[in-house]
């Protein structure tokens, strides 16, 4: 990509991506340490995934600031107008992503403090929620080197994200049917499941948004096989 | 090859195969384009890119100018106005032009839009008073100099010149208006109103602007030509080329990129 006539819009450019690395990054250990939590009950690292949050939060709204400064100030068209909308919403879904791992932590609290977490089949969320923050690594990968390729395998990989919870959610009904003491923590695992769900959709919506910086075509809501079309 | 969109509406204005000759040196390389009817079309491009000489061309205001000439067609009501036969007062009354300094005569702001309707129409006094009223009320002036039409044009404001220079090309009710950086010489706010005016001439005339502002482009045109070194580069619909150009020197450009 050839540079600016003006530098300083440039460096505006690199340093407002460098904050959603920034804000990713966070956001990307808070869904892992929410993993962990969960895996090994342990409800110091849950508390720490809470407490994450403020930053998550604050990050977004100063990212937020810095985009609409640019604007104001550059009035950008094309590719960077694009780049600019794209990290608006990249922001966004990060922070939303950040608020499931938020949501998990608190349900791994919730489990803890009702006790007898063990029983529960926990760690068959491993591969679902893997998949989740491996996702979400990826799709940071994909904005930062603006790599349409791998934002094609982000949208292929959240169906298998996708596949897991519906097998997972029957084996959950298994379990509640053979003992209904277990559902009130059944159900707590049931949103963990689904938050995690929630996080590996929002890296594949960041993985659309690359695709329309890099190729300026909208490929939200559209079938994979068209987005293969509109990406040759 | 220059990526140009077919144009989805009726075109006012055919270019074909144009070339434009500075003595030996070419300022138009080969241009075809039309331009949309009743639409604005805005060309942009670095200095010397030939925009301004096309925007030239369209009223042959070259001709006043020996050793400058244009080989091609430039089709619009039904001839070739490049044709040695054609009546270039008759074309320039039916394609106007504005141009970026101010150009008021140094007569009444009442005379200066009257001057024009003489040369073309005999109007008694009411018939003219009537249509003067009409031109400066379609260039957004009225009001501002209804009370003083007797004093000199040159006694207006910058912005209020150039809206003066507006009225009298649209007083001979021409077909086509060509503004060549119309809004350079004058502050944001006239530069707005005469933003706002473009959006309103295009109900009865086809616009074409030469702007070096790309923001403004982007504001009042509906369909936008990026030129460089005599080259159209690409043509499509203003949306079109500033949110998703078609061409990497485009792209360039509009971003600031370029250089």
């Amino acid at each position: 990509m050839e540079k600016h006539i003006s530098s300083q819009f440039d460096a505006d450019l690199t340093n407002v991506s460098s904050r959603v690395l920034e804000l990713g990054g966070l956001v990307e250990s808070q869904t892992r340490h929410a993993v962990y939590s969960l895996a090994q009950f342990n409800m110091e690292v849950a508390n720490q995934v809470i407490a994450t949050e403020k930053q998550v939060n604050t990050l977004e709204v100063e990212i937020d600031a810095e985009l609409a400064s640019i604007i104001a100030r550059r009035q950008p068209t094309a590719r960077d107008l694009r780049l600019l909308m794209a990290i608006s919403k990249i922001t966004g879904n990060l922070e939303r992503a950040g608020d499931e791992a938020e949501r998990i932590a608190r349900m791994v609290k919730q489990i803890l403090e009702q006790g007898s977490p063990r029983n529960l089949p926990s760690s068959e969320l491993r591969i679902a929620s893997d998949l989740a923050s491996g996702l979400l690594r990826k799709a940071l990968d994909a904005f930062a080197r603006l790599d349409v390729n791998t934002a094609l395998v982000i949208l292929k990989e959240d169906d298998l994200i996708d596949a897991e919870f519906n097998g997972f959610v029957r084996k959950l009904i298994t379990y509640m049917m053979e003992d209904p003491r277990t559902i009130s923590a059944s159900l707590d695992l049931l949103f963990v499941a689904k938050a995690i769900e929630r996080i590996g959709d929002h890296a594949k919506n960041i993985a659309e948004f690359v695709i329309y910086v890099v190729k300026g075509a909208d490929v939200r809501h559209t079938a994979l096989t068209d987005i293969e079309k509109a990406v040759k | 090859m220059p990526v140009t969109q077919p144009l989805p509406l009726k075109s006012a204005i055919q270019i074909r195969n144009l070339n434009f000759f500075y003595g030996t040196f070419k300022g138009l390389k080969n241009v075809n384009l039309d331009i949309a009817e009743n639409k604005v079309t805005a060309f942009i491009g670095p200095s010397g890119c030939g925009k301004s000489t096309l925007l030239r061309t369209l009223n042959r205001m070259y001709s006043l100018y020996p050793g400058q000439r244009a080989e091609g067609e430039i089709n619009f009501d039904g001839q070739n106005i490049l044709d040695a036969k054609q009546d270039l007062n008759l074309l320039r009354a039916r394609v106007g032009m504005v141009f970026q300094k101010p150009t008021p005569f140094p007569m009444s702001i009442y005379d200066n839009i009257a001057f024009g309707i003489r040369l073309y129409e005999k109007l008694g006094r009411a018939d003219m008073d009537e249509r003067v009223e009409w031109a400066l009320t379609k260039a957004a002036i009225w009001n501002e100099v209804k009370d003083k039409l007797g004093q000199s044009g040159l006694s207006l404001s910058g912005g209020q010149q150039q809206r003066l220079c507006i009225a009298r090309s649209v007083a001979v009710k021409p077909a086509v208006i060509l503004l060549d950086e119309p809004t350079s010489a004058l502050d944001p706010i006239s530069t707005a109103k005469v933003e706002e005016l473009v959006s309103e001439l295009k109900k009865d005339h086809t616009v074409a602007i030469v702007t070096h502002n790309m923001q403004q482009a982007a504001r009042v045109s509906d369909f936008t030509a990026y030129m460089y070194l005599g080259e159209l580069v690409e043509f499509g619909q203003t949306e079109q080329i500033f949110m998703k150009p078609a061409r990497q020197e485009t792209e360039d450009y509009i971003t600031g990129r370029f250089g």
